[in-house]
């Protein structure tokens, strides 16, 4: 974990009657300087928030936004719940596994994307989806989707 | 206090607890009322989580978990109706859908709360056609512990144990749903004084104690109760007997001393009832009889009174007190002056380990052994009983009669040295640091001819030529006597104290 | 990257100026009326506000319709700690979106929705805890959030109002549906695993880090300024006699035109399909989920029943969230069934053992019947393991996960049967899986 990190996490304790409060948060400004959160970032937010790593560690295997593996530098994700589904999410996510040659859940070789699918992201009204990042991409279709994972650097 | 309603029966009930709480305080849980339960432990936060405990609760339409639910005065609660048998047939075939159930080769077998609710809350067959989620078979979490995660049934009685008691909170559960895996933090391991209560309160055979691990099948133990001997708090412990052998400690519950813990010293210190030990008696380097050194030692101390040399004797803190009575009675009669008392000491933690490290210092204090730390001698005799003490503090004296257990440096500078009993093979009490006194019983018989410290006291005062020494030593008489004569004993004799002990003023 | 606004078709008061990008802003809001609601209230005693919430009948709006001005009575009024409000977005209900749309569209309605409630309960400390996926929403919370500092509305003495202190904070969960229910919401907000917490102790004496806390959904909150504003008569007189008001139900899956509307609780839900299109490609209609996956899917038959709680509960099922997802003749209901039990086995917070091995044994069964794989017994099981999940857990997301199955088996046994019975799935035309 980088000063400025550190320094970034300690300027949101105040937002909390307990410290621990800004653990999310912490995680979060300490994923993006990797992509994830290993090991030893990992008990250095142990060390921070004075609590055992493994409470850390459980805390990031609960959520599904955070890492604690190498990523892709984009994460292609579509939604494969119901309304999605029912829209053809599912055809749209085995024409990008075949066009990215990798399975959801897995990173090009390239190291360019992680694809992968979620659970409904509350766009059911506009489906099917993809989130890439923190971006929604909605109302698609399977050349859309391509053409906007194609963009991607 | 408020009355509740169990099946029928009306029971008073400590104000302001919950169900399960208030029934295990007036000792009924498992006993009288049939309330199983896997994830509540009387002495850990609840969890809540495994729902096996739910009851009806007259007036509620919903189950109950009698873990979290607060006692009222005039609840009806009913334990075996068949909503409440539903689900608890529900709970078990959940938790077996995923289970090995490799019971032929888990050390739990026998002492496993899955094995028991299922015989008796479960369903006949399984009904699952699915392959079980995978997980790890047996790896070591620590020094101490194995995990076999596929037999975890997540109730998380360790990970709140390490939490809340101990206070390393080494251990988590990782992941969410039926991924969830009790883990610890990578590289690094459940290591701490107290790691080993996690295979206790363990109510599968997911956590084993490395050292259990595979030795014996626990159905051809027999729980005998004892307590530790490793400091001065004195842990309530069950022994595990078999084939005369002690197999493993076990705490045993005392809310005065232990709660349910103890610590992994503590533990382990079953080996010192087989390992090391002292068995034979000697005079200087060569193997002599029982009686032989008896008489050797009755007369170094005649000769020693006759001509005026100074006697001095040396107490043990981990001698039990109507062994120590006895000793000083013999001082007394050979006008020799108070006892010594050396004890051993080292850490001390803010849970149970106290920073002296044997069993009876403060009884020992109490029957007016006198503590010293610098050198015994010189003298013509020193008389001493156990080994705390380093060879050189003898230097001076002409004469070292040595009764102990087990081996030391010292065996080797003693002129006569004779076996005694060890704690484990016989009867007698202890007063631990808060003054509680606590009665220990024999867990095995002595595997080579060896006597109690009193009784080769009383021998030796015979031979010294000594009166009222004669006959066999009787620790409760002796505690009678002892109740008698020192004050601080006075209502705690041998023969009334139970398993919980006492606390003397 | 400018998301797709969807901004309700049909509108009433709630969303009236949501298509309105100025609306957004302070200033937007303030032309519209804005902030009028909280300086009324200031002007009243705060019980008063509470008793006209609580008489105005506004239900929850996030899932469990619980009266809200009930709710905040619940919150201690003599205490020396900080009480703490909490307004839920983490939004994840499948087939729920209307959250989404008050933070993007309408954050200041929400915002004066939690400071008339601080003002009722005595709260100083606000958490507007919103999903992490909905990271672009957030943002837009934050910076409405930033413009009432600016402006002086909220820290210290709040609108002028000597006293009244109010901090609020956004904070982002991180890709966990149980966060959304309440306690699971509070440990998360508290820096640890989602997993809810067992009752009592309940949130209004022991919530957010141990402080008295009352949690609602914001589009709740968001009803809660016309209310204040236009009276408790005005709000009873939309929507039915026991759910009154409006709500923005979402409409998703096989209709033409999906989206959000605005409509009074107890518009029949034939009325509702009607804005929304109607079902795509002239196909008839096969079921429909009313409220979120989580509630039990009406068959085509029960068309005309009004959209509100007491009409639903009489069909076995409930509003929930208003999120509903339509589906034709061409789908599988065992698909349905897979879909959504795989959703609860993964978000399942793994604590209550029938939540945590249920999910996945019904998730496992549904998969193997729509293999061809299925046997007869499976159905029995799959049958009796609702009723091992519900009602007998830590919270309410193991009866979430027991419903809907529930419900396919009891309207839609058939299709399970005929997998069964033919091996295959037998709706080539079904949706994928
Ligand atoms: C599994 C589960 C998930 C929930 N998710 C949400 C949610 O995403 N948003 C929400 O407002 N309420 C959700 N709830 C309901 C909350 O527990 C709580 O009742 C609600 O936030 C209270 O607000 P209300 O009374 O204003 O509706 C969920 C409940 C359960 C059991
Ligand atoms: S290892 Fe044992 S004590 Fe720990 S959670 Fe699993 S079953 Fe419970
Ligand atoms: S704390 Fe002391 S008495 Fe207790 S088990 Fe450990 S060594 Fe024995
Ligand atoms: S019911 Fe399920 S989600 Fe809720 S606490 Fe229990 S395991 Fe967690
Ligand atoms: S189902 Fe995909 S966004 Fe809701
Ligand atoms: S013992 Fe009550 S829920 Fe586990």
């Amino acid at each position: 974990m980088t000063p400025e990190t550190r320094k970034k996490i300690e300027t949101l304790f105040e937002r909390y009657p307990r410290k621990r409060g800004a653990l999310l948060p912490a995680i979060y400004l300490t994923q993006a300087e990797k992509g994830y959160v290993d090991r030893e970032a990992a008990q250095d937010l142990a060390e921070l928030f004075e609590i055992p790593p493994v409470a850390v560690w459980e805390v990031l295997s609960f959520y599904n936004m955070f890492y604690t593996e190498p990523q892709g530098r984009h994460h292609v994700y579509v939604c494969t719940n119901l309304s999605c589904s029912l829209r053809g999410a599912r055809t749209m996510l085995k024409s990008l596994e075949a066009h990215l040659g990798v399975k959801a859940g897995q990173t090009t070789s390239d190291g360019r994307v992680t694809l992968g699918h979620e659970e409904c992201l509350g766009s059911c009204g506009t489906a099917p989806m993809l989130r890439v990042n923190s971006d929604y991409h909605e109302n698609l279709d399977t050349d859309e989707a391509k053409r906007i994972v194609d963009s991607l650097e | 206090m408020p009355k509740i309603t169990v099946d029928g029966t009306e029971y008073e009930v400590p104000e302001g607890k919950m169900m399960l709480q208030a029934l295990d305080d007036l000792g009924l849980l498992l006993t009288e009322i049939d309330i199983p339960h896997y994830c509540w432990h009387p002495k850990l936060s609840i969890d809540g989580s495994c729902r096996m405990c739910q009851v009806e609760v007259e007036g509620t339409p919903k189950l109950q978990i009698a873990c979290n639910t607060p006692v009222r005065d005039g609840m009806v609660i009913r334990t075996n109706t068949e909503q409440v048998r539903t689900a608890q047939r529900g709970v078990m075939e959940l938790l077996l859908i995923n289970h090995p159930l490799d019971c032929p080769i888990c050390d739990q077998a026998g002492e496993c709360k899955l094995q028991d609710f299922a015989v008796r809350y479960g369903l006949e067959h399984a009904r699952t056609r699915d392959p079980r989620r995978p997980a790890k078979k047996g790896t070591p979490l620590g020094p101490t512990i194995m995990l076999d995660q596929e037999r975890c049934i997540l109730c998380r009685r360790c990970v709140r144990f390490c939490r809340e008691i101990p206070k390393t909170g080494e251990i988590g559960v990782f992941a969410r749903g039926d991924h969830s895996l009790l883990e610890v933090f990578s590289g690094m391991e459940l290591d701490n004084p107290y790691s080993m209560n996690v295979a206790d309160i363990c109510p599968v055979g997911a956590l084993t104690t490395r050292d259990f691990r595979f030795k014996i099948r626990v159905w051809f133990l027999e729980d005998r109760e004892t307590v530790c001997n490793q400091c001065a708090n004195g842990c309530n412990l069950y022994a595990s007997v078999a084939y005369n052998k002690v197999y493993r400690y076990l705490p045993r519950r005392n809310d005065g001393v232990n709660e349910t813990w103890i610590c992994d010293y503590g533990r382990m210190s079953y080996r010192t009832i087989r390992e090391n030990r002292l068995d034979e008696p000697r005079l200087g380097r060569s193997t002599a009889t029982y009686s032989a050194a008896i008489r050797r030692a009755g007369e170094g101390l005649r000769q020693a009174r006759d001509s005026g040399g100074r006697i001095v004797g040396v107490g043990s803190a981990f001698a039990a007190n109507e062994d120590l009575f006895v000793l000083r009675q013999l001082l007394d009669g050979l006008s020799a002056g108070p006892g010594l008392l050396v004890v051993p000491t080292g850490k001390a933690d803010e849970l149970l380990i106290k920073e002296e490290k044997a069993p009876n210092a403060a009884g020992a204090r109490l029957l007016g052994f006198e503590e010293s730390s610098g050198p015994v001698g010189p003298a013509a005799v020193a008389l001493v009983l156990g080994h705390a003490l380093p060879a050189e503090a003898f230097e001076g004296v002409e004469t070292l009669i040595l009764i102990d257990t087990h081996r030391s440096p010292l065996v080797e500078r003693a002129d006569v040295v004779l076996p005694a009993r060890y704690f484990a093979e016989k009867v007698g009490t202890f007063v631990n640091h808060a003054r509680r006194i606590q009665r220990f019983l024999p867990v095995v018989e002595p595997v080579f001819e060896c006597e109690p410290e009193g009784q080769v006291l009383q021998r030796i005062a015979v031979a010294a030529g000594l009166d009222g020494f004669s006959g066999t030593y009787d620790p409760f008489e002796i505690s009678k006597r002892l109740a008698e004569e020192a004050t601080a004993f006075a209502g705690a004799e041998l023969g009334t104290l139970d398993d919980q002990g006492q606390e003397i003023p | 990257m400018t998301p797709v606004i969807t901004t309700p078709y049909v509108t009433n008061y709630l969303t009236e100026h949501f298509a309105d990008d100025g609306y957004r802003t302070l200033k937007g809001y303030e032309a519209k009326g804005g902030y009028q609601a909280i300086r009324k209230a200031l002007r009243m005693e705060p019980d008063d506000v509470a008793a006209a919430v609580k008489e105005s009948g506004l239900r929850g709006r996030g899932g469990a319709g619980f009266s809200c001005g009930l709710k905040w009575s619940f919150m201690p009024k003599e205490t020396d700690q900080m009480k703490v409000l909490i307004a839920n977005a983490d939004e994840s209900e499948p087939g729920s979106f209307k959250d989404r749309i008050i933070l993007e569209r309408g954050p200041h309605v929400m915002l004066e929705g939690i400071l008339i409630a601080a003002w009722a309960t005595g709260s100083s400390r606000a958490y507007i805890y919103v999903r992490g996926e909905y990271a672009h929403p957030a943002d837009c919370a934050e910076r409405a959030i930033e413009e009432l500092y600016r402006a002086g509305y909220l820290g210290r003495n709040c609108f002028g109002k000597k006293g009244f202190d109010v901090d609020i904070y956004v904070h982002r969960g991180a890709g966990a549906y149980i966060c959304g229910e309440e306690t699971g919401l509070l440990e998360s907000l508290e820096g640890k695993k989602g997993q809810p917490r067992k009752k009592p102790p309940f949130p209004a004496q022991y919530g957010a880090f141990g402080l008295p806390s009352t949690v609602n959904n914001i589009e709740t909150f968001a009803h809660v300024p016309f209310i204040i504003d236009r009276g408790v008569d005005w709000f009873r007189g939309i929507g039915t006699e026991k759910s009154t008001g409006t709500t923005i139900f979402g409409v998703s899956g096989h209709v033409e035109r999906p989206g959000l509307f605005e409509l009074p609780l107890g518009t029949p839900l034939r009325e509702i399909l009607g804005h929304a299109g109607g079902v795509r490609h002239g196909r008839a209609l096969k079921g429909v989920i009313p409220g979120g996956v989580s509630m039990p899917i009406l068959p085509a038959s029960d068309l005309d029943v009004p959209m509100a709680d007491e009409f639903l509960a009489e069909r076995g099922t409930h509003l929930g969230t208003g999120g509903m997802v339509v589906m034709d003749e061409t789908t599988c209901m065992v698909r349905v069934a897979c879909v959504v039990s795989y959703f609860f086995r993964d978000e399942s917070c793994g604590q209550c053992t029938q939540c945590r091995e249920g999910t996945g044994w019904m998730n496992r069964i549904c998969q193997r019947i729509e293999e061809g794989r299925g046997v007869p017994a499976d159905l029995e099981v799959l049958g009796d393991l609702p009723g091992m999940l519900e009602g007998q857990t830590i919270c309410a997301f193991a009866d979430a996960a027991a419903w809907p199955i529930g419900g396919l088996l009891r309207h839609f046994r058939d299709d399970f049967e005929a997998h069964i019975r033919e091996r295959k799935c037998p709706f080539p035309e079904s949706f994928e899986l």
